[in-house]
C-alpha cells in the first residue's frame, strides 16, 4: 500500500499534469500560432509522417490500380453495352438527319420549279464492280409516274424514268449510254446532245456534236456549265447538267467534250420527278385587267 | 519505459491511420475516425499500477502529439485525454476489459467519454462548436470506428506490456488482458 505521503505526491503530480495542458491550451488559444516547441516537434515528426503516407499511398495505389479491378470489369461491360446503344442511336439519328437533308433538298427544288413535281425517296442503287451507281430505284410507281419523266435534284438533272413496275420505278441516269438529252452551253449558247458514256468507274457523259462558233471566245471551254435546252426531250430548259471536264476533239464544225454531271447520284437520298412541263407564259400577264363585278349590273 | 513505448506505438498508429483514412472510399467513413488517443489514454489509465501520474502523463503526451499532428489547438486533446485517463483509472477496479465484445464496447464507451470531455473543454474555453446534430453524428461515428478498431489496438498494447513483463506470470496476465 502506498503511504499517504506518496499518494499525496502522486495526486499532486497528476493534478499538475492535468493543469499543464490546460495552461498550454489557454496560451495556445491566445497566441493563435504554434509555439517554437510545437514547430520543432513537427519538424522531427514530419519525415515519419511523410514516409508512412508515401508507403500507405503507394500500397493504396497498387491495390486500386492493379488488384481491386473487379468492379472495373463490370463497369467496362456496362460501358460497352451503353456504347453499343449509343452507336445504334447515333446511326438512327444520322439516317434521320440524312432523310431530313434530302427532304429539305426536295422542298428547295419544289419551290423553284414551276412544273408539277412529285417527290420520291431513293430506295435502291445497284452498283458496278467499281462502286459506281448504275441506276437508282425510287418508291413511286405506275399510279403516279410514267416512262421518260425527268428526274432532278436541287443540284441538277439525275436522269429520266426508265422502267416502272408496281409501286417502284428505275431511273435511267444521264450517264447511262441509252440517255440522250438536248443541252446547251450556258455561257455561249452552243447546242448539242448529251449522251452517257456508261463507264464503270465514272459518271462522265459526252457531247459529240457541240455547235461550233468561229470566234475563239465562243468555243466551249473547260468548266463551262451545261444546262438543258428544253428542246427535243422531256426536260424543261435551264436545268443544270454539269460542267465540261474534258475537251476531246474539234473537227472544225463541231466540238467534242466530256461533261462531269452536277449531281452525285451515289449520295442522292430523295429526288423530284417532273410530272408535267411548266405552263406556257401568259402573254397578257403584264396587262392590268379590271375584274367584272360579282353582283349587280355593269355600268354603261 | 513501458509508458514511453506505448506512447510511441500509439503515435505510430495515429500516423498510419491518418494516412490510411484519406484513402477510405466510403464518404461517411471519412468522418468516422477512430480515436486512438482515447484508446491509449484509457489503456494507460486502466493498466496503471500503483501510481496514477505516469498514466495521466502518458495520456497528456499522446494528446499533445495528437494535437500537433491534427493541427488543432495545442493542449485540447492533451487535456481531454488526460481527463479520459483519469476516468479510466476511476473505473479500473470495477470492470475487466477482456474478450473482443467487451473490448469493443469499452472502446466505444471511452471514445464517447473523450468526445464529451472534449466538448466540455471547448465550451469552457469558449471555442466554436458545430451544431448539436453534427457533433452527435461525429461522436457516434467516431465511437463506432473506435469500437471496431479497439481490439486490434489493445492487442498491440498488450504485446508491449508483455514485452515489458518481469515474470512469466505477468506476461501471461498482460496477454490475457488482466490488469496487473
Amino acid at each position: 500500500m502506498l503511504t499517504l505521503r506518496r499518494r499525496l505526491i502522486d495526486w499532486s503530480l497528476t493534478g499538475l499534469l492535468v493543469l499543464i495542458p490546460a495552461l498550454v491550451l489557454r496560451s495556445s488559444l491566445s497566441r493563435g500560432t504554434p509555439s517554437g516547441f510545437d514547430q520543432a516537434l513537427l519538424r522531427i515528426t514530419a519525415p515519419l509522417e511523410a514516409g508512412v503516407s508515401w508507403v500507405v499511398e503507394g500500397l493504396g495505389g497498387l491495390w486500386s490500380g492493379y488488384v481491386a479491378l473487379v468492379s472495373v470489369e463490370r463497369e467496362n461491360t456496362e460501358l460497352r453495352a451503353e456504347n453499343e446503344t449509343l452507336r445504334k442511336q447515333l446511326a438512327t439519328m444520322t439516317r434521320r438527319a440524312y432523310d431530313v437533308a434530302a427532304l429539305e433538298d426536295l422542298a428547295t427544288v419544289k419551290k423553284r420549279t414551276p412544273a408539277d413535281t412529285l417527290g420520291a425517296r431513293v430506295i435502291g442503287a445497284p452498283l458496278s464492280p467499281q462502286f459506281r451507281v448504275l441506276r437508282i430505284r425510287i418508291d413511286r410507281g405506275e399510279r403516279e409516274i410514267q416512262y421518260n419523266m425527268p428526274v432532278i435534284t436541287s443540284a441538277g438533272a439525275v436522269g429520266t424514268i426508265g422502267t416502272v413496275y408496281g409501286d417502284y420505278a428505275d431511273v435511267k441516269l444521264i450517264s447511262d449510254p441509252g440517255s440522250k438529252i438536248d443541252v446547251v452551253v450556258s455561257r455561249t449558247g452552243n447546242r448539242g446532245t448529251l449522251v452517257g458514256l456508261g463507264r464503270p468507274d465514272s459518271y462522265a457523259c459526252k457531247i459529240d456534236a457541240l455547235e461550233h462558233q468561229t470566234a475563239p471566245e465562243a468555243k466551249a471551254q473547260l468548266g463551262d456549265e451545261i444546262v438543258t435546252s428544253g428542246k427535243n426531250g422531256p426536260f424543261p430548259p435551264g436545268i443544270a447538267i454539269g460542267k465540261i471536264g474534258k475537251l476531246s476533239g474539234d473537227n472544225g464544225l463541231f466540238q467534242e467534250v466530256e461533261v462531269d454531271p452536277a449531281v452525285d447520284v451515289s449520295r442522292a437520298g430523295a429526288v423530284m420527278v417532273l410530272l408535267a412541263p411548266p405552263p406556257p407564259p401568259d402573254p397578257d400577264g403584264k396587262i392590268k385587267k379590271k375584274s367584272d363585278p360579282a353582283f349587280g349590273g355593269k355600268p354603261q | 519505459m513501458r509508458t514511453a513505448t506505448l506512447i510511441l506505438v500509439a503515435y505510430f498508429l495515429c500516423v498510419v491511420l491518418a494516412a490510411i483514412w484519406r484513402l477510405v472510399p466510403l464518404g461517411i467513413a471519412r468522418h468516422a475516425i477512430p480515436d486512438i488517443g482515447a484508446l491509449t489514454a484509457a489503456y494507460l489509465g486502466l493498466t496503471s499500477r500503483k501510481n496514477l501520474a505516469p498514466a495521466v502523463g502518458g495520456a497528456v503526451v499522446i494528446g499533445y502529439l495528437v494535437d500537433v499532428i491534427s493541427g488543432g489547438p495545442v493542449g485540447l486533446s492533451a487535456l481531454a485525454l488526460g481527463l479520459t485517463g483519469l476516468v479510466a483509472r476511476t473505473i479500473q477496479q470495477r470492470i475487466l476489459v477482456r474478450g473482443a465484445t467487451m473490448t469493443m464496447g469499452f472502446s466505444g464507451f471511452i471514445a464517447i467519454v473523450a468526445a464529451i470531455i472534449g466538448f466540455m473543454i471547448r465550451g469552457l474555453y469558449r471555442m466554436p462548436n458545430a451544431s448539436m446534430a453534427t457533433e452527435l453524428k461525429h461522436v457516434v461515428l467516431c465511437a463506432i470506428a473506435t469500437a471496431l478498431i479497439g481490439p486490434l489496438v489493445w492487442r498491440a498494447f498488450r504485446r508491449v506490456d508483455a514485452a515489458f513483463a518481469r515474470t512469466h506470470r505477468e506476461r501471461d496476465a498482460a496477454l490475457e488482458g488482466l490488469t496487473p
